[in-house]
């Protein structure tokens, strides 16, 4: 079945019949902001740390390949960004289904917060998951795979194939035309398999999967 | 007919569920025109003394409309005897016709918004204010004692104006309300002299301090139930102290954040006999004596089986909770942010829990933990702490999910937010739990297919809605086809709540579902390629619901007239957002069965057609 992505910003997209340039809905300006809640009285006095802007942010229909990346952050504007999330913030109002009150518990929850994202942190390299990122060249939006799961080059090969294996041009059905390149700590950008799997997991940090030229 | 048979009990023994409105409508008409004397002339064969303590003996109202269809007889003394009326949404009834029909209400329960209320999806002036109510029943019922509303709006006035109508005022109840303020809580404070449960939970509270408390008289000494973790400022607590010194009939606290651990320690000390218990926050520095008189404070506290609270938990404290934690069989985490190995330590001392509420800081080892410890667990939710963070991936997968199923085969009630699944997770977990009758699973990205070999996640509900025939709730999630809604139409045959999003490939799987799915009650759906032709596939259908909710969907301002057009007993609301063209899509559809008739409260962005 054919799975349409939709890229962040105000493109129309269409999946299925289903137009959403209808969407207008006046409370796409962030979740449980000042602006959805206009006739709340002191809502500003019962959760009033909000410093975000409410901005209009588009709604979006996914049906298709799941991309972490891109959807629902909700970022104050006061807090940094790394350059990996330059694209396309989109938000879809009331999703994912959380009531408000407990959304706001966790905004003014500020200092566990930041705590606990430095655990997180240490965790990410403590021998749990080790997330990173996977782009396919040609194709706009990337995958997030925890390289921890597989135990070979040739499983995670095998995975990223059935993952990207609806991008491949219909006159390449060999996967051999493309390599898996990988950065590692220093920021060099190698092919992946000449070092041991177990050194490789140690360094990578972003793998990029990469026509073959000709 | 066995009393024992009748008494009791949520679900009907005794037949199917028959609409009570449904009856009312057809019934009520016939029945009510005729007054008792006139039942002389057809004795039933019970003696009446009989019959009436027989149904007075019946607590489920669905049992009691059943009981009120037989005949004539029933049904009077049916209503006689009914002191409480459940009302599951507020306009699909009058309050008038209520008081009409049943003189001795002395407990009403009331829902207003749809559910997607709680996320910001109705508009805010939408309606189910409880005034008209309490007007009423002042007048008809000045003997009311309990009222617990659900998405209802209730202001200060109203507040005040219950305070006073009603001299046995014992028990208000507010669940997810909104359009008060503390000074309503002053109100009923001041005025309620026989209170013994006041309970305000997760509303939208105008908080303009915490004076509120402080309201309750020295005479006062019946409170029973006080849950004011939701209303954030800052109470006395010298006020809070003496209150629970007096009341000593206490079994239900829970207190909010600005309670500190010192605190806690002395209201224990003066409450050993509190049931429920939910903390302030967990985080004050102590030294090792005030620790030790919190642990001794806890250890008192032999009748603690739910616990809740624990903002800002610190990992290093928590084993004050092991003297309780023995005896827990409720156990709220969800404001806790707790690691696994925290998490571990702590439900090693929890054998009995039945029903556990974490956040998704404690990840799959966490869960594993739950597995290995809680054998007789039957509820399981899991919230997502940071929803709308991507950047750093954490929180459970369907790992922790299989995790829990193998250890905790009675789970019957899960709600499950996680970000990757598996269709054979999915399989394994209802394989290992085969009594689910609740199952909501919420893959945060929408339209997400399995995350290992990118197929829709059809089979995983596939699974769910074959093997757990005892299903009353599905909460669907994930890229799902139209399959998935086959499946459920076709084996659901329990389902009466069923909540969609971001899913379906056409019409056809809404119309499987009006088509199939007997007892469905409740169906609300957004973001889904469904329209006019599945909207009206479920004509007859929707009398037997009590609503449909369709936003974001392919429906039409015509489908909508159409629908009302033909089925007169429905209320169809279209919600208009400012500023969009009347193009002919309906953004937000709310269709509900009632007799009252087209309410008269709408805003104008609300149409009623």
């Amino acid at each position: 079945m054919e799975l349409q992505l939709g890229l962040a910003l105000p493109t129309p997209n269409i999946i299925k019949g289903f137009d959403l340039n209808n969407f207008g809905f006046d409370q796409i300006k962030g979740f449980g902001d000042k602006d959805c809640v206009k006739n709340k009285r002191g809502f500003e006095q019962a959760f009033g740390n909000f410093t975000e802007d409410c901005k209009a942010m588009p709604l979006l229909l996914w049906n298709g390949q799941p991309n972490e990346e891109e959807d629902h952050k909700k970022k104050s504007t006061s807090s940094s960004m790394d350059e990996n999330e330059t694209e396309e913030e989109d938000e879809v109002v009331g999703w994912p289904p959380i009531k408000t009150w407990r959304k706001k518990l966790f905004q003014q929850h500020q200092p566990g917060r930041v705590e606990n994202n430095i655990r997180k942190v240490e965790n990410k390299e403590k021998g749990r998951s080790i997330y990173v990122k996977v782009k396919m060249e040609g194709v706009a939006i990337a995958r997030k795979i925890d390289i921890r799961l597989y135990h070979s080059y040739e499983a995670l090969t095998n995975s990223l194939i059935s993952m990207f294996a609806k991008h491949q041009k219909c006159d390449e059905d060999d996967y051999t035309r493309y390599t898996l390149t990988y950065q590692d700590k220093e920021g060099d950008w190698l092919i992946a398999g000449d070092i041991p799997w177990e050194t490789f997991v140690r360094s990578v940090q972003r793998l990029e999967i990469v026509r073959n030229s000709g | 007919m066995e009393s024992s048979e009748l008494k009791g009990g949520k679900d009907s023994q005794i037949s199917d569920e028959l609409s009570e409105l449904r009856m009312e409508s057809s019934e009520l008409k016939k029945a009510k025109e005729s007054p008792i004397s006139d039942e002389s002339n057809r004795r039933s064969s019970f003696p009446d003394e009989v019959l009436d303590r027989v149904i007075s003996l019946l607590n489920s109202h669905r049992d009691r409309s059943s009981v009120s269809l037989v005949c004539k007889d029933w049904y009077n003394m049916e209503r006689w005897s009914r002191t409480h009326i459940f009302i599951g949404n507020c306009y699909s009834v009058s309050p008038e016709i209520v008081a009409r029909r049943f003189p001795k209400i002395r407990s009403l329960t009331l829902k207003g918004k749809p559910r997607f209320s709680d996320f910001n999806l109705v508009p805010q002036n939408w309606g189910a204010d409880v005034h008209a109510w309490l007007v009423v029943f002042a007048a008809k019922y000045p003997f009311l004692e309990e009222l617990r509303l659900k998405r209802m709006t209730i202001s200060d006035a109203s507040l005040e104006f219950l305070a006073l109508s009603f001299p046995n005022f014992k028990a208000l109840s507010l669940l997810s309300c909104d359009g008060f303020s503390t000074n309503g809580l002053a109100a009923i404070a001041t005025h309620c002299k026989n209170l013994t449960e006041l309970d305000i939970h997760e509303n939208d509270i105008d908080d303009k301090g915490g004076g509120w408390l402080s309201c309750f008289p020295e005479s006062f000494t019946s409170l029973e139930v006080l849950n004011f973790a939701n209303v954030t400022s800052d109470i006395n607590f010298d006020a809070l102290e003496r209150l629970i010194g007096r009341c000593k009939s206490m079994r239900v606290l829970k207190v909010n954040r600005g309670i500190s651990l010192e605190q806690l320690q002395r209201i224990l000390a003066n409450a050993p006999q509190l049931t429920e218990l939910g903390t302030g926050s967990f985080t004050q520095e102590l030294a090792q004596r005030q620790y030790e008189e919190l642990e001794s404070a806890f250890n008192n506290c032999k009748n603690i089986h739910t616990l809740s609270g624990l903002w800002e938990v610190k990992g290093l404290y928590l084993p004050a909770l092991y003297p309780v934690s023995t005896r827990l069989t409720f156990l709220n985490l969800s404001y806790a942010v707790l690691q696994s190995d925290e998490l571990a330590k702590l439900l090693v001392h929890c054998p009995q829990l039945r029903r556990l509420w974490v956040l998704d800081t404690v990840e799959d080892k966490g869960l594993e933990a739950v597995g290995s410890n809680c054998p007789l667990l039957e509820e399981l939710r899991v919230f997502p702490a940071d929803p709308f963070d991507e950047e750093i991936v954490h929180g459970v997968t369907e790992a922790g999910f299989v995790a829990v199923s193998y250890g905790c085969p009675r789970l019957h009630y899960v709600l499950y937010f996680c970000r990757q699944m598996t269709n054979a997770a999915v399989a394994t977990v209802v394989q290992n739990c085969p009594d689910f009758t609740h199952f909501r699973l919420c893959i945060m990205t929408p339209g997400q297919p399995d995350y290992l070999t990118n197929e829709p996640m059809d089979e995983a509900f596939g699974a769910v809605v074959k093997t757990c025939t005892k299903l009353q709730r599905l909460s669907v999630s994930g890229y799902l086809t139209d399959l998935t809604f086959e499946y459920i139409g076709r084996y659901a045959k329990n389902l009466e709540t069923l909540s969609v999003a971001f899913a379906g490939s056409s019409d056809w799987g809404m119309q499987c579902v009006l088509g199939g799915c007997p007892k469905l009650r409740k169906l609300e759906i957004r973001d889904c390629p469904f329209g006019n032709a599945a909207l009206l596939s479920g004509l007859e259908k929707y009398e037997s619901m009590r609503s449909l909710w369709m936003s974001a969907c392919n429906v039409t301002m015509n489908g909508c007239r159409l629908l009302a057009r033909e089925m007169p007993r429905l209320n169809v609301e279209v919600m208009k957002e400012e500023g969009s063209d009347d193009d002919g899509r309906a953004d937000k559809v709310y269709i509900y069965r009632s007799i009252a008739g087209q309410r008269r409260d709408a805003p104008s962005s609300v149409l009623t057609l």
